[in-house]
């Protein structure tokens, strides 16, 4: 009873380091943001005044075009790069996971890790030169038919970026998912008559389809709190939700309306990340029995 | 017939993943070759002559190297309190009930799902409201929030694989719980204790959004000087910068890839 009683008190000691750190770290920041949010904005100091009344405006506003227009454009951005990430991924993840000397397949997984452990901003910059006048900016934007310094273009180096960084994730996700396929379905498919790439077709994508989709909502999730790649390669003609954020801060310093952003930010990201998730595991629970 | 158009479709993937990987791989080999270039302007790829020039640059420049020096010091100091709250979190959770522990593990990993911008923003409200302006503590702080899930996530990942009978073996032989965990619980994650601390330090040292929030104009970290010398002027001194980092954080991710296996930290399974 005793020894039950000292290891419940130990844990709790345990525990308290932790505790205090995201409390103070993450939930007490987190939650004055929301606060802010309410408040009206006056100018010159950092966060409003604690006295503030408290108002919808930060988030009224955010309904105008001009707001809408970024939440749009983050959307459309990320959205194509994520089905444009995962379209790529699949054919390395395949061709990976179906190597046969295990050699080569250690490899080919250790480059991909090797490309995602190099440092963010380094890859940002690699692109900004590659797809700058120093790299074949100039050749890339006149195939495209479009200005070198025109928003058009800017928008393609930016959609680079985010299919850049989120192709080599979204293989490692999908080799994971075509190693556990049951190869036997398809050599049964194929005994029975099929072509290797027909059986590919009717059985290995339909079968890939929950790993295809998982991968898809991580990186568009991600791609939809994009700060770094827009920051860098959007050079202030395409913007994210996120670098309205650091605007607010750096530029305007209005902390009410940079908070209500965050706010509206969390919330589409932990719908991507918890609600969705829920629902389709409700969903193919309910069409599975 | 069938046989053919498949040796056909075969070789047009092959192509395909060429093309995909030449796509990945072509920036980074312009900016690592434009790191030597010998003009001393901008000129276009390929480069013109080898030299260190860019090098030398940048490890002679202020300001890459006072970024370089809070870089290592706040990625040191923060990793290192990371990774005790990680262990001390980790091993609290394992002897927590299944449904507590839910929650607690809900928490201790969601600054990986909160976006990092609003990490950084969130952070420099609170601390100038109760008026916290030094700005290495301040990065500090910015840097364990965002550290210490993966070396909860990692240690937790260890302690889990290690069956509850051996440490229980060594209470029934006499020691103490303290003694236990100490002499044979520890040892046997520290492989994982170790691989998520050099997580967290790459972590750091790469991070640019909550750093960008944080710094101020005496105490920045050296992702925060690239970002300034990006925006502001277009020098190759980026470059040679860019090839350092790559260079020292490849190292170490391809160590712990080699250690623990780096796909479980990021897919988390």
């Amino acid at each position: 009873m005793t020894r039950i009683l000292r290891e419940k008190s130990q844990r709790l000691l345990l525990l308290l380091p932790p505790l205090v750190v995201f409390s103070v770290l993450l939930i007490l920041p987190l939650g004055n943001v929301v606060d802010q949010s309410f408040r009206v904005f006056e100018g010159g100091s950092i966060g409003a005044a604690a006295d503030a009344h408290l108002t919808l405006l930060n988030y009224s506003e955010l309904i105008r075009p001009t707001y809408l227009f970024y939440f749009i454009q983050t959307f459309r951005i990320g959205f194509v790069g994520s089905v444009l990430a995962v379209t790529l991924a699949f054919p390395i993840a395949y061709l990976i996971a179906r190597m046969r000397s295990q050699f080569w397949r250690g490899i080919a997984s250790g480059a991909l890790i090797a490309l995602i452990s190099v440092s963010t901003l380094v890859r940002v910059y690699a692109l900004l030169l590659a797809f700058g006048p120093v790299g074949y900016g100039n050749q890339l934007s006149a195939i495209l038919g479009l200005g070198q310094n025109s928003a058009a273009y800017t928008e393609m180096v930016v959609l680079a970026g985010l299919v850049y960084f989120h192709t080599p994730i979204s293989a490692l996700v999908l080799i994971g998912t075509i190693q556990g396929l049951n190869s036997e379905l398809i050599e049964a498919a194929q005994s029975l008559g099929a072509s290797r790439w027909k059986s590919h077709l009717s059985i290995t994508i339909p079968l890939c389809l929950p790993g295809i989709s998982a991968a898809f909502l991580i990186s568009f999730t991600v791609c939809v709190s994009a700060f770094v790649i827009p920051l860098i390669l959007g050079k202030g003609k395409v913007l994210f939700v996120s670098n309205l954020i650091y605007n607010r801060f750096s530029e305007v310093a209005n902390y009410p309306s940079g908070s209500a952003i965050s706010v509206v930010l969390l919330s589409i990201t932990l719908f991507f990340v918890v609600i969705v998730p829920w629902l389709f595991t409700r969903l193919t629970a309910a069409s599975s029995g | 017939m069938a046989r053919v158009l498949d040796d056909i479709l075969f070789v047009a993937l092959l192509v395909l993943v060429a093309v995909i990987a030449a796509f990945l791989i072509f920036p980074l080999i312009v900016a690592v070759l434009m790191a030597f270039d010998a003009r001393t302007y901008l000129g276009t790829f390929p480069p013109h002559g080898f030299s260190f020039q860019w090098f030398y640059r940048f490890f002679n420049d202020e300001m890459y190297m006072r970024g370089l020096k809070t870089s290592l010091l706040v990625a040191t100091i923060s990793t290192f309190a990371s990774a005790i709250i990680g262990v001390t979190a980790a091993i609290a959770l394992v002897h927590t009930r299944s449904r507590a522990r839910q929650a607690l593990e809900a928490i201790f990993l969601s600054p990986l799902i909160v976006p990092t911008v609003v990490i950084g923003f969130a952070l420099l409200l609170f601390f100038s409201r109760i008026g916290l302006f030094i700005g290495f503590t301040r990065l500090l702080c910015g840097h364990i929030i965002i550290t210490v899930p993966y070396t909860i996530r990692v240690t937790l990942a260890g302690l889990v694989g290690i069956p509850k009978s051996i440490s229980e073996a060594a209470l029934s032989l006499g020691a103490s719980d303290w003694r236990a965990f100490w002499t044979v619980t520890l040892p046997l994650a520290r492989t994982n204790i170790f691989a998520g601390t050099i997580f967290a330090f790459v972590f750091s040292m790469d991070d640019v959004s909550v750093s960008l929030f944080l710094s101020s104009v005496d105490t920045y970290t050296l992702p925060v000087a690239m970002v300034g010398m990006m925006q502001s002027q277009f020098d190759l001194s980026i470059a040679a910068a860019a090839v350092f980092l790559m260079v020292v954080m490849t190292t170490l991710m391809l160590a712990i890839d080699k250690i623990f296996g780096v796909n479980k930290i990021l897919v988390g399974k």
